[in-house]
């Protein structure tokens, strides 16, 4: 970079521009986050998810997972990757939860995580909430769908299954 | 059950989240505030004009994109709110940072599941890029 560039910045709208973006823009995460995070706190401790569970184990049949791995799959959606693996490795630890059940909920995951938090973020900054909520639910669960119902998947099965 | 301990944790929680994206978020939104003073932009923009347009997004979007992969959201916000993009570009932007994001971190974590990580970050970076271009065609 010639470094002649730095004189001609104007610093006076450089510095108002920087420090009341930065403000704005702090106070405005601050006023998404402070209510997601105690939504998620009350739900924890009213076991909102123990209940939820009983509802989608059903449902989760036609992704092509087992009972077992609804619990984690529905901490990674609300909670995100961090908490949800954690469950997931303690799953798998105990061996309660098979290696195609921990590959499905992945890949669930992977593309659809953790969409309390990170989508009001990009709801706030001016992101469609359909389009980013809606479509990448449809998009991790038509994914979860096919790919369950490959072959090669299930011909792993009985090999790899976690102890 | 509800207890004071509860609204407390809902309060920590929320206090260290916002302070842990403060840190990221101040210095990227300084960061690109200041390239935008300097011409350093415009060279970044006409570089990454030609792969962005794919995505039916400016130039200057690759910043967000690549600060979103490689650090994490936070990152891409404040990158994307010292930006002026439309709309419809932060909606295409949001949903491709929302599939790929974090990478080095996320990818790591989803490896001690016993999933490949190489495997995953292709597999994201791969998702989030169709995504852009079937966005790109339909909204």
């Amino acid at each position: 970079m010639p470094w002649g560039v730095l004189w001609e910045v104007p610093w006076k709208a450089f510095f108002s521009d920087a420090f009341y973006g930065s403000l704005h823009n702090v106070l405005m995460m601050a006023a998404i986050i402070f209510p997601v995070m105690m939504v998620l706190e009350i739900g924890r401790d009213l076991r909102v998810l123990d209940r939820i569970t009983v509802f989608v184990a059903p449902a989760l049949r036609l992704l092509g997972l087992s009972r077992q791995a609804t619990f984690p799959l529905l901490v990674g959606i609300i909670f995100g990757i961090a908490y949800g693996a954690g469950v997931i490795i303690e799953a798998a630890r105990s061996g309660e939860i098979s290696w195609r059940d921990l590959f499905l909920v992945n890949l669930f995951l992977s593309t659809c995580h953790a969409v309390i938090e990170d989508t009001a973020l990009f709801i706030a900054v001016g992101a469609d909430p359909w389009i980013i909520l809606g479509g990448r639910f449809l998009l991790a669960v038509i994914l979860t769908c096919l790919v369950s119902r490959m072959a090669w998947l299930n011909a792993r099965l009985p090999i790899t299954s976690a102890k | 059950m509800l207890t004071a301990a509860t609204f407390k944790r809902g309060l920590q929680r929320g206090w260290s989240t916002t302070w842990e994206l403060t840190k990221v978020v101040v210095p990227v939104y300084l960061g690109v505030t200041f390239l935008k003073y300097t011409p350093v932009l415009v060279w970044i923009t006409g570089a990454c004009a030609p792969v962005m347009r794919l995505f039916g997004l400016s130039g200057e979007a690759a910043l967000p994109l690549v600060l979103g992969n490689m650090i994490n959201l936070y990152a891409a916000i404040g990158a994307i709110t010292s930006l002026h993009l439309s709309s419809r570009e932060i909606t295409i932007l949001a949903v491709m940072l929302l599939i790929s994001h974090n990478l080095l971190v996320e990818s790591a974590v989803a490896g001690r599941t016993g999933v490949n990580a190489l495997a995953m970050t292709c597999f994201r970076l791969g998702l989030s890029f169709l995504c852009g271009v079937f966005l790109n065609l339909v909204l």
